[in-house]
C-alpha cells in the first residue's frame, strides 16, 4: 500500500529498518576492520553527530543548570530544580493540553477528510483528476512564513477577506486571533491548509492501487456501495490511513509553530501556546537555558515513548498484504 | 515500492470498463458531478489563499482593503516599496545560496554513507544505520539551544554558514538513498570490481548515474524544504544582508501595525521560485514528496 519508500523515510524506525543488502555470496567477507566503509560513512556521521546527538546529550547536562546564555553569567548547578519548577507551572500544563488540542484538531483536516475526498471521487476521469491533484498539492510547497503571513492577512479582524465575508452573509466579524476561545482553532486551520491536499493525493493513490477486481467481486455479489467502502477500500486502506495518522500526532504540533510563531506568539493568554513553543519561550524570550532544556529533555523522553508505542502499534494493526 | 504506480496512477489506465453496467450510466454521472463538486470546493480552499497574496500584492497602497477578486487598478509600487525597505534581493540571492549548497552537500554526503552501506558489512553497521534512521525522532525544538550555543561559540552568529552546516547531512538522504541502492543489481557492482575498478570510481562512474531518478527527487525536496525553512534562521539572523528571505517576510510584520501590501508582495516574491519549479516539474516535485513521507 504505502511503499517502502515512503515508510522509509521518517518512520521506518524500530520495527524493520534493517534490510540492508546481503549479498547471496559474500565474495568480500567482513574482513573486521577494513577501513573504507568508515571513510565513506565520515562525513554524515560526523554531522548527525555533531549538531544531532551531541546537542541531545547537552541539553540533558544544561537541564540541570540555571543560567541565562548571556557571556559572564554564572552557571549555577540545580540540580532536579528545573524539572520542578517546569512540573509546577500552569504554562506547561496548559502547553501540553494545547499541544493535544492541536493533534486533535488536525486529525480531521490531515486524515478524516482526505480519507473521505479520496474515497469519494476516486472515479474522476483521469485528465479532471490530474489538474485538481495539481491545485490541491500547492500548498505543501508554500513556505510556512508566508503561509503564515497569507492567514494573518485573510484573517485580520478589520480589513480580512474571512471577516469580510462573514460580515457580508450578516454575522458579526469573529475575532479570529484575539479570542482565546477561537485562536487555538484558528491556527490549526492554516495547518491544516498546508497538509490537506498531500493527504489526499497519498490516499488517492494508495485508492488507485486498489484492484478493481476486488470491488467488482463485491458488487456482483451484491454488496452495496457503503458495504464496498467499509468491508474492502477502509481495510485496504488502512495502513496508508495509520500512517498519516501517525505523522499528525507525532509531528502535528510541530508542524504549528510558524503559525503559532506567526500569528498569535502564543497569546492571548496563553491559549494557542504548545509544547515546542514554550520550549522557544524560555530559551529565546526569557533566556533560561535550564528551563528550556529540562522542558526539551521532557518533550524527548515523551516523544520517544510515544514513537514507540505508535509504531508499536502500527505494525500490529496496518495491513500487510495487498 | 508501489509508489511510482501509485503516483502515476492519473496517467495509467485503470480497467473502468469493466465495472461500469451500462444501465448505471445516469447515477454515474451525478456521482461525478458530485465528485467535482468536491474536489472544486477543496481546490478553491487550498488555491484562494495562494491567488489572494498575489492579488492583494498588486493592489496599490489605496485600494489594499478592496475585496473584490480582481484587482480594479494594479501597480507595482508594492515590490518596490518592498525591494526599498529591506534587501530582499540580496536576500533571494542567500536563500539561493544557502538551498543549493545544502541540496549539493547533502546529497554527496548522503550518497558517500549510503554507499558503505551498500557495498560494505562492517561492525555495528545496523546499528548505525538505525542510529542514522532515529535521528528523526529528536525535534529540532529539543537541540536548538545546544546548537545555538555552539554556533555562537565558532562566531558563526549571522553568517550564512551557519545555516548550511547542521544540514550538511539528513538521515531522509541517505535512507533514500541506501533504500535505492539495494535495489541496484549487485553483479554490476562485482563485475565492475573484477575489473578493478576502486571503490570510489565505482560509486561516481556506476552507481551514482544508475539513481538518477532517487536523485533527483532528492534535489527537489532538499531544495524546497531549505528554501522553506525559517526557524533555524529565525535564531541566526542579526543583520538583514545575511538573512534569507524568509526572515525578511517577517520583517513587514510588526505589533504596532502590518504592511498588508509589500507583505504579500515580499511573500509572492519568496514563493516565486517555488512556484515556478513547482509549474516546470509538478509530476516530479509532487512524486518527490510523495515518495518521502512529510517533512
Amino acid at each position: 500500500m504505502i511503499s517502502d519508500a515512503t515508510l522509509s523515510g521518517p518512520v521506518q524506525a524500530p520495527p524493520q529498518p534493517l534490510r540492508l543488502p546481503r549479498p547471496a555470496t559474500p565474495t568480500r567477507r567482513a574482513s573486521a576492520w577494513r577501513i573504507a566503509p568508515w571513510l565513506y560513512l565520515a562525513p554524515a556521521a560526523a554531522t548527525l553527530i555533531l549538531w544531532i546527538y551531541w546537542p541531545l546529550l547537552d541539553a540533558f547536562r544544561l537541564s540541570f543548570f540555571r543560567w541565562n546564555m548571556l557571556p559572564g553569567a554564572p552557571m549555577t548547578f540545580v540540580g532536579w530544580e528545573n524539572y520542578q519548577n517546569i512540573f509546577a507551572l500552569p504554562k506547561f500544563w496548559q502547553a501540553l493540553r494545547n499541544t493535544g488540542l492541536y493533534i486533535l484538531g488536525l486529525v480531521p483536516l490531515a486524515v478524516i477528510v482526505p480519507t473521505v475526498v479520496a474515497i469519494y471521487t476516486h472515479d474522476l476521469p483521469a485528465r479532471s483528476r490530474n489538474f485538481y491533484r495539481t491545485v490541491i498539492f500547492v500548498p505543501m510547497i508554500i513556505a510556512p512564513v508566508v503561509a503564515a503571513a497569507i492567514w494573518r492577512w485573510l484573517l485580520d479582524p478589520a480589513h480580512g477577506m474571512v471577516n469580510e465575508a462573514i460580515t457580508l452573509f450578516g454575522f458579526r466579524p469573529v475575532r479570529f486571533l484575539q479570542d482565546p476561545t477561537v485562536a487555538i482553532w484558528t491556527i490549526i486551520v492554516p495547518t491544516g491548509w498546508k497538509l490537506i491536499g498531500f493527504s489526499t493525493l497519498i490516499l488517492s493513490a494508495a485508492n488507485a492501487n486498489i484492484n478493481p477486481a476486488l470491488i467488482e467481486a463485491a458488487r456482483m455479489d451484491g454488496a452495496s456501495k457503503w458495504e464496498i467502502v467499509r468491508d474492502i477500500r477502509l481495510p485496504l486502506l488502512r495502513s496508508t490511513i495509520l500512517f498519516l495518522a501517525l505523522m499528525t500526532i507525532l509531528l502535528g504540533a510541530q508542524w504549528s509553530f510558524s503559525y503559532i510563531h506567526v500569528l498569535t506568539g502564543g497569546g492571548p493568554l496563553g491559549s494557542t501556546t504548545n509544547i515546542f513553543y514554550i520550549l522557544w519561550d524560555f530559551g529565546f524570550s526569557t533566556l533560561s537555558v535550564g528551563w528550556s532544556s529540562a522542558a526539551a529533555v521532557i518533550l524527548f523522553l515523551g516523544f520517544g515513548a510515544l514513537a514507540f508505542v505508535l509504531l508499536r502499534l502500527m505494525d500490529r494493526y496496518s495491513f500487510h498484504d495487498n | 515500492m508501489t509508489t511510482d504506480a501509485m503516483t502515476l496512477t492519473p496517467a495509467r489506465p485503470l480497467p473502468k470498463p469493466a465495472r461500469r453496467p451500462r444501465k448505471a450510466k445516469p447515477r454515474r454521472s451525478w456521482n461525478t458531478a458530485a465528485g467535482h463538486l468536491v474536489m472544486v470546493v477543496l481546490a478553491i480552499f487550498c488555491l484562494f489563499p495562494v491567488y489572494w497574496m498575489i492579488v492583494s500584492s498588486l493592489r496599490p497602497a489605496n485600494a489594499i482593503f478592496e475585496t473584490t477578486l480582481w484587482p480594479s487598478t494594479a501597480s507595482l509600487d508594492n515590490y518596490s516599496y518592498a525591494l526599498k525597505a529591506i534587501p530582499i534581493l540580496r536576500m533571494l540571492v542567500n536563500t539561493l545560496v544557502v538551498a543549493a549548497t545544502v541540496t549539493v552537500v547533502q546529497l554527496f554526503t548522503g550518497l558517500l554513507a549510503a554507499y558503505a552501506f551498500a557495498r560494505w558489512r562492517f561492525p555495528c553497521d545496523k546499528l548505525i544505520y538505525t542510529l542514522i534512521a532515529l535521528t528523526w525522532l529528536v525535534p529540532f525544538q529539543v537541540v536548538m539551544i545546544p546548537n545555538y550555543l555552539f554556533v555562537a561559540n565558532l562566531g558563526l552568529l549571522d553568517n550564512l554558514l551557519a545555516l548550511i552546516l547542521p544540514h550538511f547531512a539528513a538521515a531522509l538522504a541517505i535512507l533514500m538513498l541506501a533504500q535505492s541502492m539495494r535495489s541496484f543489481p549487485r553483479e554490476v557492482l562485482e563485475a565492475a570490481r573484477m575489473d578493478g575498478a576502486r571503490s570510489w570510481r565505482i560509486l561516481w562512474e556506476i552507481v551514482t548515474p544508475n539513481l538518477r531518478g532517487t536523485i533527483a527527487s532528492l534535489a527537489i525536496l532538499i531544495f524546497i524544504s531549505t528554501w522553506n525553512e525559517y526557524f533555524w534562521p529565525l535564531l541566526l539572523s542579526r543583520s538583514p544582508q545575511n538573512s534569507v528571505v524568509q526572515i525578511g517576510i517577517q520583517m513587514f510584520m510588526s505589533s504596532e501595525g502590518t504592511q498588508w501590501g509589500p507583505l504579500m508582495a515580499a511573500s509572492t516574491l519568496a514563493s516565486l521560485p517555488i512556484l515556478v519549479i513547482y509549474v516546470v516539474l509538478q509530476r516530479q516535485v509532487i512524486q518527490s514528496f510523495m515518495k518521502s513521507g512529510i517533512r
